[in-house]
């Protein structure tokens, strides 16, 4: 965009959503410079408003030469190109909204859509059809999706030198998804859920996997030092209670089943039947003569997303080293005018609370939360947010070192070809976008809920409710059917507009 | 001024210059990309090959052994027994020893580590020696498992008189007669030094006769030393520092 105010003529290009590379030309004198748009209008006036604050007391850089618009604009134009790319969770949020009204069909053609577009991000849009999937009903075509994702990730986490470099050259974005350490995780679990309401011959192994996974993920991470960022990561406590729960049902190994409730407990203490769950397999049994188990595995809430976020002190303080380096090397470098951008994520998980079963007017009681994903989510992040920005950090280093390089190797200290020069490398740097891929339509939490009933079919009335235990929507009948000593399994999803889809079990 | 101390005008080419600074960076991602992801392989083990030494907790290095061992001895006392028990009177034919049943109820675990999916492995091990040995015949395990479920008794309540007369008349009801249970139980115990540590491994095997409570066990151990580093290793292991 370009427009004319008053004796000063400026020249504004967007560098993504929230700032601004400014062009201020005056008396044939161009001043570069940066500013960030406040609030979401774009009216003129408060476009304009950043840009005349550029004067030269508080512009962030100033770079002063004379100047033909003739050349700079093209080159500006040219390279702006690259800027402006809507990142994944902005292309997802359509699905994300369908998916949480309920609108399983509109979620599932949208995706459908979208994985003919971006056939680059086939396995990260098969994450979020199996959750569709799972809603649709149709549980072997769901963990047929997870379990082509799961290989996938684990041929992707091998460090690819290539890619890496690339990454170093434009931005996260460049480098092959392989999940975050939590999806990857989840992945499984989710894996072990669809199988349960199958035949559930995997679901023993997938629950395995879960917890092998857990485990090489932080071993992984371990430095030379003894130091581990990733020792702080919340271990999901679903994997050991769904193992829990298939060795209870041997009656043989509840050895086994103990010390992996005991395992539940240590995970997430604020689990309130995880204490009984231990010690009944401790010293108890599965259940008593003529009665089985249904096991509820309730998927609650909107899940974690990530959402790009603009560093700025990180961002400030390069400016000033630019600074301090243009002054020492005797040369001009890129100005760091285009923010670090890392994603960030965003828990957001909505009014859902639990889920409420019922067999006739016996209020049997609710779902309560075995693993909470976005609270998972946050402390991963927490653990590595230095790492994602140091990274962002080393990519602006190589991108001014490049410039530098290739300003020295030309000889170009100053003039226009280094202001062109100087100008590119801002474009390239603002080229850069954070990598807001996710799992986008996880759930916020995993509630489970454990009822010994008769042998025979019972009908169960589901309801969910919001946090202050208010229900969100009318009761679901389910029926299921119970055998002697054996374990029923029932899956459904809630969000705020109620159930998606339709539960989901099995035939003991 | 000397030519070679006459600065180069900016516009010049300098060559040295430019391969240095101006190609070098750039080189970067194009050597990189000669590096690219690795895939995963397999391969069959062929046997008698080194097979893999869990570094981190016990594996098949440790398991295999300890079961051999144990099934192996236990085996060869009641096959002595066993031949001990036929008297031989002239001119009468030999009588083979009876058939015992044995009920192997399962493999518990209460050793510090989580042995995973080696469970299962352990107990089909053992059932099938003991079923290969011809000293005894084992009780399909899934009889065992429905045995169990019928009757809600844990495996650990079986040894209580009124319980094993329960579990052993529910057996016989469904035609699986028995006459020894069989349980398996890992332990371990562990000696620290520093960042290394010792873990030995105890597999017991404990076989109850149903009818008299009689019991005979027989045990195997294994020790194992994990380290921190190679030069850990190399110093536990060097003949030198004996």
């Amino acid at each position: 965009m370009s427009c004319l105010h008053e004796k000063h003529s400026i020249v504004l290009f967007f560098l993504g959503k929230r700032s601004l590379l400014v062009l201020r030309f005056a008396s044939c004198e161009a001043v570069i410079g940066e500013a960030g748009i406040g609030g979401s209008s774009r009216s003129l006036g408060r476009i304009l408003a950043p840009a005349t604050r550029l004067l030269p007391s508080r512009r962030l850089h100033t770079n002063r030469l004379h100047v033909s618009l003739s050349l700079l604009v093209p080159t500006l134009a040219a390279l702006l190109v690259l800027t402006g790319c809507a990142t994944h969770m902005i292309r997802l949020q359509p699905v994300r909204a369908a998916f949480q009204r309920g609108d399983v069909a509109e979620a599932d053609r949208l995706i459908a859509h979208e994985l003919e577009q971006r056939s680059g991000e086939e396995e990260l849009l098969l994450l979020d059809r199996a959750m569709v999937t799972l809603a649709d009903g149709r549980p072997a075509d769901a963990e047929r999706m997870l379990r082509r994702v799961r290989d996938s990730f684990d041929h992707l986490e091998e460090e690819s030198p290539a890619e890496d470099a690339w990454s170093m050259l434009s931005d996260d974005g460049a480098r092959a998804y392989h999940g975050e350490d939590y999806e990857k995780v989840l992945v499984r679990a989710m894996l072990a859920l669809s199988n349960l309401v199958q035949d559930g011959d995997d679901a023993e192994a997938y629950s395995l996997q879960v917890i092998d996974k857990q485990r090489r993920i932080v071993a992984a991470a371990a430095k030379p030092d003894g130091t581990n960022p990733k020792a702080a990561y919340q271990q999901v406590a679903l994997a050991p209670y769904l193992r829990g729960i298939i060795r209870e049902e041997t009656h043989r190994d509840y050895d086994d089943a103990a010390r992996n409730f005991q395992l539940v407990v240590d995970w997430q203490p604020d689990f309130g039947p995880g204490q009984a769950h231990r010690a009944r397999a401790a010293e108890g049994s599965h259940s008593r003569r003529g009665h089985g188990v249904v096991h509820v595995f309730a998927l609650v809430g909107h899940g974690p997303f990530k959402a790009e976020v603009e560093e700025m002190p990180t961002s400030t303080s390069l400016l000033i080293a630019d600074q301090m380096l243009s002054t020492q090397l005797g040369t001009t470098l890129p100005p760091t005018v285009a923010p670090i951008k890392v994603p960030r994520i965003v828990a957001a998980p909505g009014a859902a609370g639990s889920v409420q079963v019922a067999i006739g007017d016996w209020a049997a009681g609710q779902t309560e939360t075995i693993t909470d994903i976005s609270q998972m989510a946050l402390r991963q992040q927490e653990a590595l947010l230095p790492y994602c920005v140091a990274r962002a950090v080393a990519r602006r280093t190589v991108k001014k070192g490049t410039i530098y390089g290739v300003k020295q190797g030309f000889g170009m200290r100053e003039g226009l070809p280094s202001l062109a020069l100087d100008v590119a490398g801002v474009a390239w740097e603002a080229s850069e976008n954070a990598d807001t891929r996710c799992w986008s339509l996880l759930p916020d939490r995993i509630q489970t809920m454990r009822l010994e009933l008769p042998v025979g079919t019972h009908t169960l009335l589901l309801r969910p409710l919001d946090r202050q235990g208010q229900p969100l929507g009318q009761p679901v009948p389910q029926t299921v059917t119970v055998a002697d000593g054996r374990n029923t399994y029932l899956l459904m999803q809630a969000t705020d507009a109620g159930f998606v889809g339709r539960p989901l079990t099995n035939s003991p | 001024m000397r030519p070679a101390d006459r600065p180069h005008p900016p516009s010049q080419l300098d060559r040295r210059r430019f391969l240095r600074c101006g190609l070098a960076p750039l080189a970067i991602p194009v050597l990189a990309a000669a590096g690219c992801r690795s895939m995963q392989f397999a391969r069959v083990m062929m046997p008698g090959e080194d097979a893999m030494i869990g570094s981190h907790q016990a594996g098949q290095e440790t398991f295999t052994p300890l079961v051999n061992d144990a099934v192996a001895k236990l085996l060869a006392r009641h096959v002595d027994a066993a031949v001990q028990q036929v008297s031989y009177e002239e001119g009468a034919e030999p009588l083979p020893p009876p058939t015992r049943r044995i009920c192997f109820v399962g493999v518990e675990n209460k050793s510090a580590e989580d042995i995973g999916d080696f469970k299962e492995q352990i107990y089909q091990s053992i059932d099938s020696r003991i079923l290969e040995s011809s000293v005894f015949q084992s009780v399909n395990r899934r009889f065992v498992d429905a045995g169990l479920r019928d009757t809600r008794l844990r495996p650990d309540q079986l040894l209580v008189p009124e319980h094993m007369r329960t579990f052993a008349g529910h057996m016989e009801q469904q035609g699986q007669p028995i006459d020894y249970l069989l349980y398996a139980t890992i332990t371990s115990g562990t000696t620290r030094e520093n960042r290394d540590y010792q873990r030995d491994y105890v597999l017991t095997l404990e076989l109850v006769e149903v009818g008299t409570g009689t019991y005979d066990k027989q045990s195997a151990e294994l020790s194992k030393g994990y380290h921190h580093s190679r030069l850990s290793r190399w110093r536990a292991t060097n003949p030198l520092a004996q």
